[in-house]
């Protein structure tokens, strides 16, 4: 497929945002572990602003942005319509929570429906993807646990940085707690990342000349696919990259996404120093937009067994 | 199968000679239809495209001498179970209750390319002027028409084929020419893997196993 960068940055950005937003709700559902003034000025705050840069990347992808309410109609069958009513849903409990922690009486349920409203999101967008029953590379129960891990190791890293730039002595733990947390979950977002491209790699494909247009007889191939213009069938559905370029791509996304942060949290643990946090954050970041970008560029549509040849 | 119509296509590669009649028709119809237009972008440049409801591709299989080439219409296979429809999320994407067309409503399309996505058979376009996306409608504007003359109310591609190698009717009609060309020469529809039950057909061809038979065949 093309990669879509309305998309990828919608994903990176909300995925960000709502690991963030998973991680405060978890800390805080039993007691206030983190203090109110910082869930008020910093981390609601922030989670907050990328989710809406999240929404704004998303209607860069429609053709006609304007109609974008009527998206919300299908709900009943389809996960973007599912996505697009739990996005704002995900909006409106961190306003709400921001609301009754600036009350200053939080109850536990709201940390609650924060974190369900955080999980139905993640499933809607990996569902999406998921659910496309021929796109085998897609259609996999890892590519829900992907998308959930990476929203965990992006909103882990950022909520340490946002306690380090906060630098209040009162946090109830050490930062170097979460630098061996976030080493944790990234390791293990590696091992299933290392996982999905080796299944990719030994996927079959069901679909063949052969099936695709029912002509008996061997060797076939395609002479022509009808047309020597470009057409939508032929921009939309392929990367468009040499394969040099795209095993490239593949060494940035292992340093950058998985094993730069990983050293550099391996060092912090004893001595956390936020320089060492926010280039680990910026690194990982990076990193995301490119596993983004390959996680579209590596599924192959069954269309494009009909657009091999020009004449 | 339900009981209700299935309009569809029946393809015979038998006698599709690739003359892209077919192609053309189809262009010339839905680009001044109520479904159009179908635009070019830099039509007389260096790098033209459009959108278009229907390509003839050409295949080759077997190793020389004893090859055969199959031209090999494409459009949308209006299928029974159309994966395209339940991921749109306006409903701007739909199936037909009453004749099983499968349509694109242009005024509720959002132009997100999802249904392109699901389709397996590349059937949908997005216009690119227009941004919303676009398919075969099988000529819906024509076969119901009051003001055409009723020997004309047929897709305009299946009026174009010079070879009549497309055949319109009602699948769900046992009784229909489409019905029997599939019954009688084994219709096959594509990627049965995937389950969507394509209400188009295509008859196969008859293949002249050795060139000799071919050279034989009087």
């Amino acid at each position: 497929m093309r990669p879509q960068f309305s998309i990828i940055f919608f994903t990176t950005l909300a995925g960000m945002a709502q690991g963030l937003l998973f991680f405060i709700a978890l800390l805080n559902i039993e007691a206030p572990v983190l203090s109110a003034p910082f869930l008020l000025m910093l981390a609601l705050p922030v989670s907050f602003i990328l989710l809406t840069l999240g929404l704004v990347a998303s209607f860069f992808h429609l053709g006609h942005p304007e109609r974008a309410w009527r998206a919300a109609m299908m709900w009943r069958t389809s996960w973007l319509s599912r996505e697009v009513i739990a996005l704002p849903a995900v909006m409106l409990m961190t306003a709400m929570t921001f609301f009754f922690v600036a009350s200053g009486m939080v109850p536990a349920w709201i940390w609650a429906i924060l974190l369900i409203s955080i999980l139905a999101l993640w499933i809607c967008t990996a569902k999406i993807y998921q659910c496309i029953r021929f796109i085998q590379e897609w259609s996999h129960p890892s590519t829900l646990s992907n998308f959930i891990l990476l929203g965990l190791t992006s909103g882990g890293l950022l909520l340490e940085f946002l306690l380090m730039l906060w630098n209040d002595p009162d946090t109830p733990f050490g930062v170097g707690l979460i630098s061996g947390l976030n080493f944790i979950l990234l390791f293990i977002a590696l091992n299933l990342k290392l996982w999905i491209w080796r299944r990719n790699q030994q996927l079959k494909p069901k679909s063949n000349l052969a099936t695709a247009t029912g002509i008996k007889g061997s060797n076939i191939r395609q002479t022509s696919m009808g047309f020597m213009g470009g057409s939508f069938n032929t921009r939309e559905f392929f990367h468009h990259q040499t394969d040099r370029v795209i095993s490239n791509i593949r060494k940035i996304i292992l340093l950058m996404t998985y094993i730069g942060p990983m050293i550099l949290l391996a060092f912090s643990m004893n001595s956390p120093n936020i320089a060492q946090i926010a280039i680990a954050l910026l690194m990982h970041y990076i990193g995301l937009l490119a596993e983004r970008w390959m996680f579209f560029a590596e599924a192959n549509h069954p269309q494009n067994l009909y657009y091999q040849r020009v004449s | 199968m339900s009981a209700n119509k299935q309009l569809a296509l029946v393809i015979d590669l038998n006698v599709c000679v690739g003359c892209h009649a077919c192609v053309t028709s189809c262009k010339e119809w839905n680009t001044q239809g109520s479904a159009g237009p179908l635009t070019d972008l830099n039509a007389y440049g260096a790098n033209p495209s459009g959108t278009f409801f229907n390509r003839v591709q050409t295949y080759e299989a077997g190793s020389f001498p004893n090859t055969q080439t199959v031209h090999f219409p494409k459009s949308c296979l209006h299928c029974e179970e159309p994966p395209c429809v339940p991921v749109c999320p306006t409903g701007a994407s739909y199936k037909r209750k009453e004749d099983g067309i499968v349509l694109v409503d242009y005024d509720k399309c959002i132009g997100c390319s999802y249904c392109s996505w699901a389709c397996p058979y590349g059937a949908r376009e997005l216009d690119e002027e227009r941004q919303v996306m676009t398919k075969c409608t099988l000529c819906v504007d024509r076969i119901y028409s009051e003001t055409l003359p009723e020997s004309e109310r047929k897709p305009a591609c299946v009026l174009a084929c010079p070879t009549s190698a497309r055949i319109f009717g009602d699948v769900h009609d046992p009784e229909s020419d489409a019905s029997k060309a599939i019954e009688e020469r084994k219709g096959y529809a594509l990627m049965p893997e995937w389950e969507t039950q394509p209400a188009n057909h295509y008859l196969p061809r008859s293949i002249m196993e050795t060139i000799d038979a071919a050279r034989n065949d009087k």
